[in-house]
């Protein structure tokens, strides 16, 4: 077999057809021709030797169809005949073209988009070396209900130096600001502290410059500090001098040593700058190095390790860990998960929902054009019924209609790939900040591969209807009943169970959108425990000039004061974390006068200006707030909330008792009097309940990094340009971090939710609106089936009301089975959803009750139309009527 | 398909007409002519099959054809072996030797 003249062939075969059949036809001319002249030669007559000679020759015809079968295309030009044919088809009737078209767009489209970012995020591998050799570490405290926390420098030291299936380990901090001077004027940038191997770790590589030395982790100087492509640009110009160049930073002097290339990015982390942590080597015994937590820790594993071959080692090293330092690390565990599934283990399940809630609305595009092609091909059932009389091959007939849905799919599928295309943009430029944990959501290999696959499957299921309807035609049959009756019958059982399934399928995607709909309902109802309303919110950062406590106080209140006294300010506060902002840090305590091993552990704490609680509305429940003399040297005061009020001053009166923030009590314990019981706040977001907080004054805990709140009378960003003004003239080095109102602090805190929410709703509008259209056009075919039947029912007398409730009632029948099954797998499919609910349980009654009545009687208008017209119809003409 | 369909027939005409070419390059109805003459009227070749035939052995890579001008100056497409082709002769008149001769043999036994 010659494969590359075979291959030639079937190219000139197939693109120079005519040019093929031309040199067959001179070769068959030439070879009579030559024939007859013989003939002619040995004496026989002209008109007698062109017979012999053909009669000698035999078929011309067949001769030529075995040399066309023999070019080994004829399935291809068949195919082509047959995509061409379907197209002039699809020409002639632009309404159901549009319709089909535009219905596959919306689920091809859909499904593209969604695609790209299930691609992006859970199957495009991570942009490092070996990237499944990265796993991260976390700790465990099932005691403080600890889960993937920030771990503690000396453990991350021990699990470094003791694991032996590591290759090497790093660690992070999760991020923080700080304000850059290049010599310009100041700018907020992040930064994030890594320990030196850091880079190596992920084996990426500076473009300019060098990365920090395992030296680095530990106290150096002078400082050093990596900055990225994005700041190189913007903050120097691109300019490859910069490496070795000093710049401030908070007041410090810091040298640049690299610059990382523009595509390195750690999980779409946005960090400006990288600082190697330069710890004190001493920390190293100290217990506060075992007890504070907040490090991120990433290993590399040795090559042909498995991460559970690590992790079972870890865990010995944990267990003797435990054992070793029982005052911090009695019940402190370790996880370990491969780096990829730590990245997007929040955001799958609402991008498989999402994949799921397409693919169901896909399925219901599916059926709408499957119904289409079907009404298309009965109305075609004496022309293909006539060409098996004729003798067409019956499989040929299937190949036709297979053929022409995949010429409509794929019209389908280059609109959806354009739809695809944008909703794909569209979804990377909308999507709340950085809830999908990549740099890039976009159209690769994979999405377009995903695609075509998409387009082909689909074209095959829409067309398996009409293809199986032609395979099992009898053909005596259909000419026999004139083309109604039995494969009429057949053509409503296929209808039936489209409506069946698209009833089925719209109910599961209503219901899920039903869900997340009230589930953001009741967060958007949640009370935060402030009034977020007319708040600016600007964080402040001192530089190290603010080298005493009083210094810091003093530019604090001088802030303070000054914004108070702009117009239009109601009041201004400062408090180190913003509510939604998080929690700064959380500590065990102790309540004076209980048993030494009675304590509080988790209680969140932070430090705040005596006008906080008044800024924000937040109520007093007893005692009082704090107040101007409750400062430094002043007695230690805290403030609690209501949570921590009734989870440990069950039926006693907070207000007097003295708590400390110390596990082990010792004689450095500070003790502070409860003056007051404050609301509970939403600290870490609308979505997450209250935990059990204290409240310090700011004014005996000075702090260089704080917030500042002020309450405008009007629009609060209005009053932003001030607030800058009055930094900028107090300290002109000084730049402020994250401006913004709090109301949008409070709308990010459960972005992502709501985007969801948007998405899933769009497709289940959308799914829903297809299956309505869908059930319609079943019902009006039935009807228009029925018409001659209505007629004679409505001559002999029958009632409008009851030939529209015949039709009705079928329509009836089949939207009930939809909807059972549409339930039974819904109860099914929810319960994968329970992770994205809020306060409301996946099979919520209301929505199991809601959604099905809605699409019962949406369903039900939809049959009764074409009811109502075909009772409408005069009886006569409907009895003439074929 | 009106050509005669038995593989048996189908292989002959394919080696008969391999073997004429290997006189030299002729177009189709040259090949009917020598075969004809061959054969002596034995085997009674419809001469429309060729052309399916020579398709069959030019996909093999065994022929190749070229159009050329015969001697009274008419175009014509004129087949040729290709060295495989010219291998091909060999083990198929070989094989085809084989092939009668157990045939033969069946004859001469089972009578």
């Amino acid at each position: 077999m010659n494969v590359s003249k075979r291959l030639a062939l079937a190219w000139r075969a197939l693109f120079h057809r005519e040019e093929t059949e031309r040199d067959l036809d001179d070769e068959i001319r030439l070879h009579l021709e030559l024939e007859t002249e013989r003939l002619m030669r040995d004496g026989v007559p002209p008109e007698e030797a062109r017979r012999r000679a053909r009669v000698v020759f035999g078929g011309i015809e067949a001769v030529k169809e075995a040399h066309r079968d023999g070019r080994g295309v004829r399935w291809l030009q068949d195919a082509m005949a047959d995509a061409w044919f379907a197209l002039r088809t699809y020409r002639r009737n632009p309404i159901l073209t549009a319709t089909a078209i535009i219905t596959l767009m919306l689920g091809i489209g859909a499904n593209t988009a969604i695609f790209s970012a299930v691609n992006a995020v859970i199957l495009r591998p991570l942009p490092f070396p070996n990237p499944d050799r990265l796993v991260m570490i976390s700790e465990d405290n099932p005691e403080k209900e600890w889960r993937r926390q920030v771990a503690a420098p000396a453990n991350y030291l021990d699990w470094k130096e003791r694991v032996t299936a590591f290759q090497d380990v790093a660690a992070y901090t999760p991020g923080g600001g700080s304000t850059l001077d290049a010599g310009g004027h100041p700018m907020r940038v992040r930064v994030r502290a890594v320990t030196g191997n850091y880079f190596s770790v992920l084996q990426v590589y500076p473009k300019l410059g060098r990365v920090f030395t395992n030296a680095e982790t530990w106290s150096t100087a002078p400082p050093t500090m990596v900055i990225s492509d994005q700041l190189w640009r913007d903050a120097f110009g691109g300019d490859s001098g910069v490496i070795g160049r000093t710049v401030s930073m908070d007041g410090s002097r810091v040298q640049i040593v690299g610059v990382m290339p523009a595509r390195f990015s750690f999980a779409a982390d946005s960090v400006d700058v990288w600082q190697p942590m330069g710890w004190d080597p001493q920390n190293r015994s100290q217990v506060f190095f075992r007890r504070a937590h907040w490090l991120r820790v990433i290993a590399r594993l040795k090559p042909g390790l498995t991460p559970e071959a690590a992790d079972a080692e870890l865990q010995t090293v944990v267990r003797r860990l435990q054992s070793e330092y029982p005052e911090t690390n009695r019940v402190m565990g370790a996880d370990l998960v491969p780096l990829h599934e730590f990245l997007i283990g929040n955001v799958r399940p609402a991008l498989l929902l999402l994949q799921a809630a397409v693919t169901l609305l896909l399925l219901i595009a599916c059926a709408n054009v499957a119904n289409l092609l079907l009404v298309q091909a009965a109305g075609r059932e004496r022309e293909a019924s006539l060409r098996l009389t004729l003798g067409a091959d019956r499989w040929r007939l299937v190949r036709q209609a297979l053929t022409e849905s995949l010429v409509l799919a794929t019209l389908g599928g280059a609109a959806g790939l354009l739809l695809g295309w944008w909703g794909t943009r569209a979804l990377a430029a909308l999507q709340p900040a950085q809830m999908l944990p990549v740099t890039s959501v976009s159209m690769d290999w994979r999405v377009m591969a995903g695609l075509l696959v998409l387009t082909t499957a689909t074209g095959l299921l829409f067309g398996l209807a009409p293809a199986m309807w032609n395979a099992h035609r009898v053909p005596a049959e259909v000419l026999k009943e004139g083309g109604r009756g039995g494969t009429g019958r057949k053509l409503g059982r296929w209808g039936d169970g489209l409506v069946v399934g698209e009833v089925a399928v719209a109910l599961m995607l209503t219901v899920g959108a039903g869900l997340l709909l009230q589930s953001f309902w009741k967060l958007s109802r949640v009370n935060p425990g402030i009034d977020t309303r007319g708040v600016l919110v600007a964080g402040i950062r001192l530089s190290s000039a603010y080298d005493s406590s009083a210094r810091q106080l003093a530019f604090f209140d001088a802030v303070r004061e000054r914004v108070r006294a702009l117009p239009g300010v109601e009041d201004a506060a400062l408090a180190v974390v913003p509510p939604f902002g998080g929690v700064a840090f959380t500590s065990d305590f102790h309540i004076a006068g209980r048993p030494a091993n009675e304590y509080g552990s988790e209680v969140g704490r932070d430090f705040v200006s005596p006008e906080y609680f008044r800024t924000l509305h937040i109520p007093l429940r007893a005692g009082r707030f704090f107040t101007a003399p409750d400062r430094d040297g002043a007695l230690p005061v805290t403030i609690i909330n209501d949570a921590l009020a009734r989870k440990f001053f069950r039926g006693e009166d907070p207000i007097g008792q003295r708590l400390t923030f110390d596990r082990i009590l010792d004689s450095n314990s500070v003790w502070r009097t409860i003056v007051g019981v404050v609301g509970d706040v939403r600290q870490q977001g609308l979505a997450i309940e209250p935990l059990i907080e204290a409240y310090e004054p700011a004014a005996q805990n000075p702090n260089v990094y704080m917030t500042l709140l002020a309450r405008s009378q009007g629009d609060a960003i209005a009053i932003a340009p001030a607030i800058r003004r009055v930094v900028s003239d107090l300290d002109p080095t000084l730049a402020l971090a994250q401006v913004g109102p709090l109301e949008r602090l409070q709308a990010r805190s459960v972005a992502s939710q709501r985007f969801i929410m948007y998405l899933l709703l769009v497709f289940a509008v959308t799914g829903f609106v297809l299956a309505v259209v869908g059930v319609y056009g079943v019902m009006a075919q039935l009807g228009r089936r029925r018409t001659q039947e209505m007629g004679i029912r409505m001559a002999l007398g029958a009632r409008t009301s009851q030939v529209q409730w015949l039709v009705v009632r079928h329509g009836l029948r089949l939207v009930t089975v939809g909807l059972v099954l549409g339930l039974v797998g819904a109860s099914g499919a929810t319960r994968a959803m329970r992770d994205l609910l809020y306060d409301v349980t996946p099979g919520d009654p209301v929505t199991f009750l809601t959604v099905p009545v809605l699409i019962a009687l949406t369903a039900l208008a939809a049959s009764w139309l074409p009811a109502a017209k075909v009772s409408r119809a005069d009886p006569a003409g409907a009895l003439r009527a074929e | 398909m009106a050509t005669p369909s038995s593989d048996v027939l189908r292989g002959t005409l394919d080696l008969l007409v391999l073997k004429t070419l290997t006189l030299e390059p002729m177009h189709g109805w040259g090949i009917a002519q020598r075969i004809e003459q061959f054969s002596r009227g034995v085997l009674d070749v419809n001469q429309g099959s060729l052309y399916p035939a020579l398709q069959r052995l030019e996909l093999k890579g065994w022929i190749t054809s070229e159009w050329r001008s015969t001697e009274h100056n008419r175009r014509a497409k004129y087949y040729r072996l290709t060295p495989q082709g010219r291998r091909a002769v060999g083990t198929e008149t070989e094989n085809w030797r084989r092939y009668v001769s157990a045939v033969d043999w069946i004859l001469e036994t089972v009578r």
